[in-house]
């Protein structure tokens, strides 16, 4: 079991990928575990994206032909000790992707904090201030990256694209920018940055860096409004505030749970989700996923954000 | 269920109001439950101890303006969906 490279966390600058301390071992086929998951992440068309072992005191993680993670609790109340064992020929950003996408805000609501899948941009005003932050919570494919890079194009910058780290900060609940990327598929590329860019391979998603034509906010922002993105992609566009039990329901599949067996932290959680509806609210974002009615879609949001 | 039965909330269960309603988490099968303003002040008096159908009618009835029969009706669905999502549980007289 090498160690081939480590890499620590705090102290990131803005924009590069936030990701726990870890030691990346030597590559390993994932062989099957003999007992069964006691939990499972599965993507809308019934792939299974992960699946969590228990590991004599700690977790095992496994994403299928990416990497296995190991967890074991260190001596510091709510850290591990994180070994990451990537299969052969695994892409060395695939690794960095799922501690920054997936062990992170899972270690991170497990220790009390308040992570979300999702995408969150910085609102700002007609004079250049920043109004707020606005955050897009869907499922994977949902459209929550091509939001939030539409967003950007259009004046607003984008704070994160896949997980919203939430801070509370003198009773405010703070978006912290993550990496200043955003993980696009060819198409949307082209419709945020330019129709001449291609991918070498037009259905896997890469990475475009933040830029002019989709800036990046680089620092905090104070959440004003959480939606979650309808999974009707043809729906009409719509926005509606959800009552909060609606709200909880809506919000919770979008939170970061590495053991659901754990009732003490899952109440921990449940609550502090239910604080973030009462602060915050939540709305709910229908709207057709078609390029030509991301427009209308940032301006109707705006005017049901700007002050009047 | 029986007129006499007490029914007292599950341990495996959270709750949390927020505005009028109260959201109920099982934290044994992840399952969430809303209830409306009637349905969070009963889950507030069951939470408190155990109680009758018929002791929660007489607290609903004096504070919200319904029919007592009405009121003794939707208690009975109420209990029923609860007890079905293993919410509450009953305790025979």
């Amino acid at each position: 079991m090498g160690s081939e490279s480590s890499a620590a966390d705090g102290g990131e600058p803005a924009g590069e990928p936030h990701v726990p301390e870890h030691r990346v071992c030597e590559p390993r086929k994932q062989v099957a575990i003999v007992q069964d998951p006691y939990d499972r992440w599965t993507s809308p068309n019934g792939t299974c994206v992960a699946e969590f072992y228990r590991d004599e005191d700690g977790f095992r993680l496994r994403f299928p032909h990416q990497a296995d993670f190991l967890l074991k609790p260190n001596a510091t109340p709510g850290k591990f000790a994180i070994s990451a064992y990537p299969v052969p020929d695994c892409p060395p950003p695939s690794v960095q992707t799922l501690l920054a996408n997936a062990i992170q805000p899972l270690i991170g609501n497990y220790t009390g904090g308040l992570f979300l899948h999702g995408s969150a941009v910085a609102i700002t005003g007609e004079d250049g201030e920043t109004i707020g932050a606005t955050a897009f919570l869907g499922l994977s494919r949902g459209g929550k990256t091509t939001l939030a890079g539409a967003f950007a194009k259009a004046g607003h910058p984008f704070l994160t694209e896949d997980v919203i780290d939430l801070r509370l900060d003198r009773s405010r609940y703070v978006v912290q920018p993550k990496a200043s990327k955003l993980r696009l598929f060819e198409d949307s590329a082209r419709h945020l940055i330019g129709d001449d860019t291609r991918f070498p391979d037009a259905n896997a998603k890469r990475d475009v860096e933040g830029g002019n034509a989709i800036p990046f906010a680089a620092q905090p922002v104070p959440l004003t409004r959480i939606f979650v993105l309808g999974t009707d992609r043809t729906a009409p566009l719509s926005i509606e505030l959800l009552p909060p039990s609606a709200a909880l329901s809506a919000l919770l599949p979008h939170a970061f749970v590495l053991d659901v067996e754990d009732k003490p932290r899952l109440a921990g959680h449940f609550s502090r989700i239910a604080d973030l509806i009462d602060a915050v609210g939540c709305h709910i974002l229908d709207y057709p996923r078609t390029y030509d009615e991301l427009p209308r879609v940032i301006e109707t949001i705006i005017a049901s954000i700007t002050p009047t | 269920m029986n007129p006499s039965d007490t029914f007292a909330v599950s341990e495996e269960v959270v709750a949390r109001r927020l505005g009028e309603e109260i959201v109920l988490l099982d934290l044994s099968s992840g399952v969430y439950f809303g209830l409306d303003a009637v349905g969070a002040r009963v889950w507030e008096l069951l939470s408190e101890k155990p109680r009758s159908l018929a002791q929660l009618a007489e607290h609903v009835e004096a504070e919200f303006s319904a029919p007592r029969a009405t009121i003794e009706e939707d208690l009975r669905d109420l209990a029923r969906v609860l007890r079905e999502r293993d919410l509450i549980i009953i305790r025979p007289a």
